[in-house]
């Protein structure tokens, strides 16, 4: 990466080929777009339900299943449109997924009277068949493999560490939240 | 609900599973009986969705006829969304996301035959 202006012409012919550029809404992506897109429909549909239904009964686990909902939609359309500010925030909507499913889950488990009612999150996803437990981990897999294939293709691409200093892209994401 | 109806679906589901799963396995990617099989699932979806309206009123809760309805219509979405995915896809994940379209389909429509039996 020292000297940019000598991989312009040796990078990207050999190896790659004539593939497709990495992207994180392309092959094995479209799955995980479909499943967070499911997930997004399932949590959401579940969220207004019970919110406007029977909010009194539980409204810890009813507002935690909109949270979800929301992280949802946020992990689904960053991961289909690619570009690297919706992977970014794709990035950070994955860690506080598993995060929440982590701390909810085993919550629910410690304490199961706060959960009368279900989440997505409760016992660690077990409702929806361990899928939310799963699934920011293959997201987190899948972006940094799609991240790493971006650098092979295309090294010029890849901006340097230095450029804006924050690699995670925490801070300015949680003030925005 | 109607059991012939949820049969029919549950088979029309398996059907697609089934086509996606070999096409999965050949290396093909979408083709026409893929589309004919989705389109007549949805069609058999929708008659379920006004069959379901007709007769929602039979169940007492009303929370529980909120959750009926609800999956009457998150269940149109699902094949139309997948069969979408996979005419952009042209990798073998395509066959991948169809074949976990047509199980979530299945489930949903078991799920809510299972809302129905336990509520009227």
């Amino acid at each position: 990466m020292s000297e940019p202006n000598m991989n312009a012409e040796t990078g990207a012919t050999s190896e790659t080929g004539p593939a497709e550029r990495p992207h994180t809404g392309h092959g094995f992506g479209r799955l995980l777009v479909a499943v967070y897109g499911l997930l997004a429909l399932a949590a959401t549909g579940r969220s207004i339900l019970q919110i406007t239904e029977y909010f009194d009964r539980a409204p810890v686990p009813f507002l935690l299943s909109a949270l979800a909902a929301l992280i949802y939609l946020v992990a689904t359309f960053g991961l289909a449109r690619g570009d690297r500010a919706s992977v970014r925030l794709a990035t950070i909507a994955l860690v506080i997924e598993l995060a929440g499913v982590l701390v909810v889950g085993r919550w629910s488990q410690v304490r199961p009277e706060a959960f009368p009612e279900k989440t997505v999150w409760s016992h660690f996803g077990q409702g929806y068949g361990y899928v939310p437990l799963l699934l920011p981990v293959l997201g987190l897999w899948w972006i940094r493999r799609t991240a790493r294939a971006t650098e092979d293709f295309d090294p010029a691409a890849v901006a340097g560490p230095d450029e804006h200093g924050d690699p995670t892209g925490t801070n300015p994401a949680r003030s925005a939240d | 609900m109607l059991q012939p109806l949820t049969v029919v679906l549950l088979v029309a589901c398996a059907v697609l599973g089934l086509l996606a799963a070999h096409h999965l396995l050949r290396g093909r990617l979408v083709d026409d009986p893929i589309v004919l099989v989705g389109a007549a699932l949805e069609l058999a979806l929708l008659v379920q969705l006004v069959v379901g309206l007709g007769k929602a009123s039979a169940i007492g809760d009303g929370a529980e006829r909120a959750t009926f309805i609800a999956y009457l219509f998150t269940v149109l979405v699902v094949t139309p969304a997948v069969v979408l995915i996979a005419i952009k896809e042209k990798t073998q994940w395509a066959m991948g996301v169809v074949l976990g379209g047509a199980f979530v389909v299945a489930i949903l429509v078991a799920r809510l035959q299972q809302v129905w039996s336990l509520n009227v």
